[in-house]
């Protein structure tokens, strides 16, 4: 079946689809938004790790391969918000090295952009979604931009234990720059910090796309529509233009939405799965892969998390999952060479605790069961604080999606994500739990421990990457496919490297960028 | 508003319970009254669910009465993506019920091999107990089905979710809920 023609067809309703909806519906454009999972309200988000999981993901699986399978459903999305709906909002950004590992440290990519050139659009962000934080302080690592519109968030027990430990070692810990209210802030209302931010926030305290960007399209006259999969995109016959989008709606029943432009903002394995099952006899190996890199260069995240347990109250059960603090001072790319380690590490401190789920306090020490397990839980559920360690994995080609010979419900070929990490990051994952536990010991805990466990994977980024040319990238730096001008994609599929912060900052601050840029050259590109 | 009001105003909206069969009537209990009115089960067979009771017991005191073996019943016998299993988050391919299946009969399995023939709830608790700990550090002989350690995890995490996870887990800890949109009943 096929819908009225619009300007812009959009696919995914998280982070970066809601700016490019935002920017597109306010510049007049008729704009429909694809959503393959439901369409959650602010009423939806029930406080409970239990019915947080129903946010994640629960359409066709991705098949998980290599030495460090992606585990990809804790972090990702499932329906209108994406996985904005249920994210930390920690606000971090990159830093300048970051935009240069290549030339700089002839590993990995470089960007075809610097810090300069999204700089502005982190500060616009800051004000368009509410982040709450200290500029100035963090000035210390970065260079300086506009002060945040509110103040830092409140601080409890858990978190200034860390911050003292880091003083006590002259490191340096500064508020953590949050997509968090710690005021009223555009008639939305203050976090009541009660640590459930990670299932989704009802009260719209924290900065999620329906409660920004996405309500604004909306009000701007976009529609979205949920329960609507899409499985190609379509082109004309001489290959040189999107025409739409294929897609199968509520009813399971296939429908075409022609569009003027496309953009795929699904998450960094859908968006390559999407495009390499759109493969024509003009492009045969799928859409704008003449570089042959559509799908390589995936990137994670991976963290070491250190424990500390005090015999007092020291609140763990308030504030935010986030963070209360963050450090850039192990950011220096080669910090742990001595180790054999490469690569960025972003520190994170006193973030709330919740008791069971993966990220619960259970986990702190998955040894323990039985009586031991009991105990323990008696004794963390007051004492228990974390410190992490995020750290940067730099990207390696066979590192990849492709498409895999099982096929989903409507005939898609599955998604197969192969993910490994090498020797340097194995050593940065070791060597930032011995500076963990050397900063632990530094609180005063009673005790303090490692948890060690199997190598994370956190963040998936990478698979459509920017460049400066169809021989070296998938898209240019604002999300268009070198190949296909009316084809733009977003989010962190097009970040070349990872650095170690949070992305999602970043993503709404390159989707704005990539948005606007798409409003302004709407006559040159719009199909 | 402030914090109290806020709350209280969100409580409305709230959902909770899950939706057992009792006596061929959709019932919305919780997991442990579940348990405690002996809901039939729709999924595990009866040798599957007392394993299951056996090692959530074992996993994580008072599993058994808090319910797991009702909860992962039941969430075995709806939609792959109404379920709210940590398997849900940790990867493991819909249906669920395979995966519980396999675990469960390699944890029996693996059992009657080093136990001369008996069940795992058959054991005697020190016998399960250490059992588990074969099992968390993947030691077990004869061990047949998904990786063991990942079993002990799942498992742990769902006797972990009933127990600790709910709003009388964090009563029974000590710490506040804080809910903004309270689960029903108590989670």
């Amino acid at each position: 079946m096929a819908n009225e023609k619009v300007d812009v067809v959009i696919v995914g309703a998280g982070a970066s689809g809601s700016v490019f909806a935002s920017v597109m519906a306010k510049a007049g454009k008729k704009v429909v938004v694809l959503e393959a999972g439901p369409d959650w309200q602010l009423g939806d988000l029930i406080s409970s790790d239990f019915w947080g999981r129903r946010v994640k993901p629960a359409g066709s699986p991705f098949l998980l391969e290599g030495k460090n399978p992606y585990g990809y459903v804790y972090q990702a999305g499932w329906g209108v918000g994406g996985a904005a709906l249920h994210y930390f909002a920690n606000f971090p950004r990159l830093m300048p090295s970051d935009f240069k590992v290549k030339s700089t440290y002839g590993k990995g990519l470089d960007w075809p952009i610097d810090y300069a050139d999204i700089a502005p659009f982190w500060d616009r962000v800051a004000d368009d979604v509410g982040v709450s934080g200290d500029a100035r302080a963090e000035e210390i690592w970065r260079p300086p931009g506009k002060p945040y519109p509110m103040p830092p968030m409140k601080t409890f027990p858990g978190g200034d234990a860390w911050k003292r430990a880091f003083t006590a070692l002259g490191l340096r810990l500064t508020p953590a720059a949050v997509g968090m209210n710690s005021t009223e802030y555009k008639g939305r209302p203050a976090c009541i910090y009660d640590g459930w931010c990670h299932v989704g926030c009802p009260i719209g305290a924290l900065a999620n796309p329906l409660v920004t960007y996405l309500g604004e399209a909306k009000k701007a006259g976009a529609e979205v529509r949920a329960h609507a999969t899409v499985t190609r995109v379509l082109t004309s016959a001489d290959g040189k233009k999107a025409t739409g989008v294929e897609y199968y709606d509520a009813k399971k029943e296939k429908q075409a939405q022609e569009a003027r432009v496309v953009v795929l903002a699904a998450w960094s394995a859908q968006n390559p799965r999407i495009m390499l099952n759109s493969a024509t006899d003009k492009h045969a190996n799928g859409l704008a892969n003449a570089s042959g890199l559509l799908g390589k260069y995936l990137t994670a995240h991976f963290a070491s998390g250190t424990s500390a347990m005090f015999d007092e109250d020291i609140q763990p059960y308030m504030g935010t999952i986030g963070a209360q603090y963050f450090s850039y001072d192990f950011y220096d790319k080669n910090t742990h060479k001595d180790k054999g380690a490469f690569g960025s590490t972003f520190m994170v401190a006193g973030s709330a605790q919740r008791y069971s789920a993966l990220g619960g306090v259970a986990n702190a020490r998955l040894d323990l069961f039985g009586a031991e397990l009991a105990a323990f839980m008696k004794r963390a559920a007051r004492g228990y604080t974390r410190l992490n360690a995020f750290a940067e994995e730099i990207p390696m080609i066979e590192n990849r999606i492709e498409l895999a010979s099982d096929k989903d419900e409507f005939g898609t070929p599955l998604g197969k994500i192969t993910h490994s990490y090498n020797e340097e990051a194995v050593a940065l994952f070791n060597a930032n739990f011995d500076k963990g536990l050397e900063i632990a010991k530094a609180t005063g805990a009673k005790e303090v421990w490692s948890n060690k466990g199997p190598m994370p994977t956190i963040h998936l980024m990478g698979g459509t990457i920017m460049g400066k040319s169809a021989n070296d990238s998938v898209t240019n730096s604002y999300g268009q496919a070198h190949e296909i001008g009316n084809l733009w994609v977003a989010g962190p599929g097009i970040f070349p490297t990872s650095g170690a912060p949070n992305p999602t900052y970043t993503i709404f601050a390159l989707s704005l960028r990539g948005a606007e840029n798409l409003a302004q050259n709407w006559g040159t590109v719009a199909g | 508003m402030d914090e109290i009001q806020r709350r209280a105003f969100m409580k409305g909206a709230a959902i909770g319970t899950l939706a057992f069969a009792v006596n061929g009537v959709e019932v919305m209990l919780t997991p442990r009254q579940a348990h405690a009115q002996n809901v039939p089960l729709r999924t595990l067979s009866a040798e599957h669910a007392a394993t299951l009771d056996a090692v959530g017991e074992t996993l994580v005191p008072s599993a058994k009465a808090a319910g797991i073996t009702n909860f992962v019943d039941q969430q075995l016998s709806i939609p792959a993506e109404e379920a709210l299993l940590e398997a849900r988050i940790m990867n493991v391919r819909p249906p669920y019920a395979n995966f519980y299946r396999a675990a469960l009969s390699a944890i029996d399995s693996a059992s009657q091999a080093k136990y001369g023939g008996r069940d795992f709830a058959q054991l005697t608790a020190s016998e399960q107990h250490d059992f588990v700990d074969l099992m968390r550090q993947n030691k077990l002989d004869n061990w047949k089905g998904p990786g063991a350690p990942f079993v002990y995890f799942l498992l742990r995490t769902d006797a972990v979710d009933v127990v600790y996870g709910t709003m009388d887990g964090y009563a029974q800890l000590g710490v506040p809920y804080q809910a903004h949109i309270a689960p029903t009943k108590s989670w």
